[in-house]
């Protein structure tokens, strides 16, 4: 077979044609399988009932129906067992709205703090980066000990915080959260702050130099030079944020468990939407959600990229 | 004081700032890590201890012992040095083809083509996950690490990556290639590839951090323990209480860390650099 393209590609008249639609042959072809044909199924699948094996149920909008009631429901006040989409969603929710904006701040501070003329500047990028190259599941078993109620973290709590008493964070329905967004957090600031920090030694010198001649202290120099010149790597870390928080699913699935732990404080969308493919068995719903999940992903990232300058290129 | 003292003095007090922050974040950053080594080599009793404790007493290796002495964690190290081996090696070969062919040569529909590659980095993997699922099915291919990493050998950041990476090469040594003879395949393994060695290695050190360390894929994709990779084994070893002490999951979570860790240190230059490639576009 390859000789028989060898001798057909010195024969051809352009060789450019066809070496460029060789080259990107087996990317365009697995992605046409895996991403395009994916998500073309995907949209079918929403209309049918099915369990893997039988036939396929045509049910009209029966599947979006399941997601909507179950957001109103939720609304209405409904326990966390009967609404699992509401309760997934308005977690992921509030921790997207901890997580995003802490890590895009720590992670600017920390960039701006080891932009300086110092030493070791090569030490602190390597321990910040560290958690970043650690697999989720791997950071989030290690806080699960770390987070118990005889762990460090309380200890070093009680001794740092005056009047601090312990808490079982990850089996109180009430610390989960917060623990669960501490780690992504920890996880994930250092890689943004990087990416930070390669964006502020972009930034001209002579800014800086003018600004100094002008008398601007270095506070002054942050608000009004580094902050408006890093403003689209600040919009690409956000956007990056929130495409990661709004679908946060491994450490969920560790330090909750895939049933969301103790009242369900850990339930993400996108373990439901697992829980529906995979558990309950209802791959049409899933693929719903799975819509549902698109759309606030993109309405959000769309909205922000509107309001703060174009993100992606 | 005179002004030039002054100035001299606040400059001193910024340093010390910069370095207390730096360093407290360090700590922060590191202590997971230097606390799980320690207590790696801690008894369960010792590790759980409150307050805690910083030198094990006694020293044990009993952690370690356990894992090995399971058969599936030599197995799970395997499969996911397996599986990584087959993502990196696809990226490198096929993204860089398919980056090239982008950045360098001129064929019909090529910027439909590629605008139509990028723009599925907007699909949430969420949307494809259960359709790939059926596909693995139908196909036969799940529980086998060769046909999840056929969802993974072509990455379309990868070919991102690559073909800024050859843009960003002068025309000259292309042309003069051209004006020997030398056809776009042949430029592409003589010239181009050669050249490309910072891009690779950016490619594959990201792919290779992303595949060792990927999780829901091989939670889906991968049925029986025999067959599963660090993640899943070390979360399913976690759920099944396989230990009624902590202290191997703590062994074992560092095991599978270390070489991704190891590999940053090295190569840190090079990741770095694949986040600035990628990212720093804003």
């Amino acid at each position: 077979m390859f000789s028989s393209f060898s001798s057909f590609y010195e024969k051809a008249r352009n060789k450019e044609i066809v070496a460029g639609l060789t080259l990107i042959s087996i990317a365009v072809v697995l992605n046409l399988v895996f991403g395009y044909f994916a998500m073309f199924f995907a949209f079918y699948l929403s209309f049918f009932k099915w369990d893997y094996i039988g036939e396929m149920q045509f049910v009209g909008l029966q599947n979006f129906e399941i997601v909507i009631r179950d957001l109103i429901r939720g609304l209405h006040g409904a326990p966390y067992l009967l609404v699992p989409f509401y309760t997934g969603l308005k977690n992921i929710l509030l921790y997207t709205l901890i997580v995003v904006p802490i890590q895009t701040f720590l992670a600017i501070v920390l960039a701006s703090f080891a932009n300086q003329k110092i030493r070791g500047q090569q030490f602190f990028k390597v321990s910040y980066f560290l958690p970043a190259t650690t697999s989720s599941v791997i950071v989030a078993l290690i806080f699960i000990w770390l987070f118990m109620k005889n762990g460090y973290i309380n200890y070093v709590l009680v001794h740092v915080i005056p009047g601090f008493e312990p808490v079982d964070w990850i089996n109180n329905k009430d610390y989960l959260l917060f623990a669960i967004a501490t780690v992504a957090i920890w996880g994930t600031s250092g890689h943004f702050m990087v990416s930070f920090l390669a964006a502020m030694q972009a930034i001209p010198r002579e800014i800086y130099e003018a600004a100094m001649l002008d008398g601007a202290g270095p506070i002054r120099r942050f608000f009004f030079i580094t902050i408006p010149m890093l403003r689209p790597m600040i919009t690409y870390v956000v956007v990056m944020g929130l495409i990661g928080a709004l679908q946060m699913f491994d450490l969920a699935w560790i330090m909750a468990g895939a049933n969301g732990g103790p009242g369900g404080a850990g339930y993400t969308v996108a373990l439901d939407i697992y829980n529906e493919a995979f558990t309950r068995i209802r791959p049409g719903v899933a693929a719903a959600k799975s819509w549902f999940l698109f759309a606030i992903i993109f309405t959000t990232t769309y909205l922000f990229q509107k309001k703060y300058g174009r993100a992606m290129r | 004081m005179t002004p030039k003292e002054e100035e001299r003095l606040i400059r001193r007090i910024w340093i010390v700032i910069t370095y207390a922050v730096l360093i407290t974040f360090a700590l922060v950053y590191l202590m997971p890590f230097i606390r799980s080594l320690v207590a790696s080599f801690m008894t369960w009793a010792q590790a759980s201890a409150y307050p805690p404790e910083w030198v094990p007493n006694p020293f044990t290796l009993e952690n370690y012992q356990k894992l090995f002495r399971l058969d599936l964690f030599p197995r799970w190290i395997r499969n996911t040095a397996l599986y990584a081996g087959l993502i990196v090696a696809g990226n490198v070969l096929f993204t860089s083809m398919a980056g090239y062919a982008f950045a360098r040569l001129k064929f019909p529909g090529k910027d439909v083509i590629f605008s139509a590659l990028l723009s599925l980095l907007m699909i949430p993997m969420f949307v494809t996950l259960v359709p790939n699922y059926i596909i693995m099915y139908k196909l036969g291919l799940i529980d086998n690490i060769f046909g999840l990493a056929l969802l993974g050998i072509v990455n379309v950041s990868s070919i991102f990556l690559m073909r800024q990476y050859f843009t960003s090469l002068s025309n000259e040594i292309f042309e003069a290639a051209r004006l020997d003879g030398c056809g776009p395949i042949k430029a592409f393994f003589y010239i181009a590839l050669p050249l490309a060695k910072p891009a690779l290695g950016a490619v594959a050190v990201y792919q290779f951090l992303g595949s060792w360390n990927a999780f829901i894929g091989p939670l889906i994709f991968l049925r029986s323990p025999e067959n599963f990779t660090l993640p899943v084994g070390l979360s399913f070893a976690f759920q099944r209480s396989m230990w009624t002490e902590y202290t191997p999951i703590i062994a074992g979570s560092l095991v599978a860390s270390a070489p991704t860790i190891l590999l940053f240190l090295v190569l840190n230059r090079y990741l770095i650099r694949g986040i600035v490639i990628t990212g720093g576009k804003g």
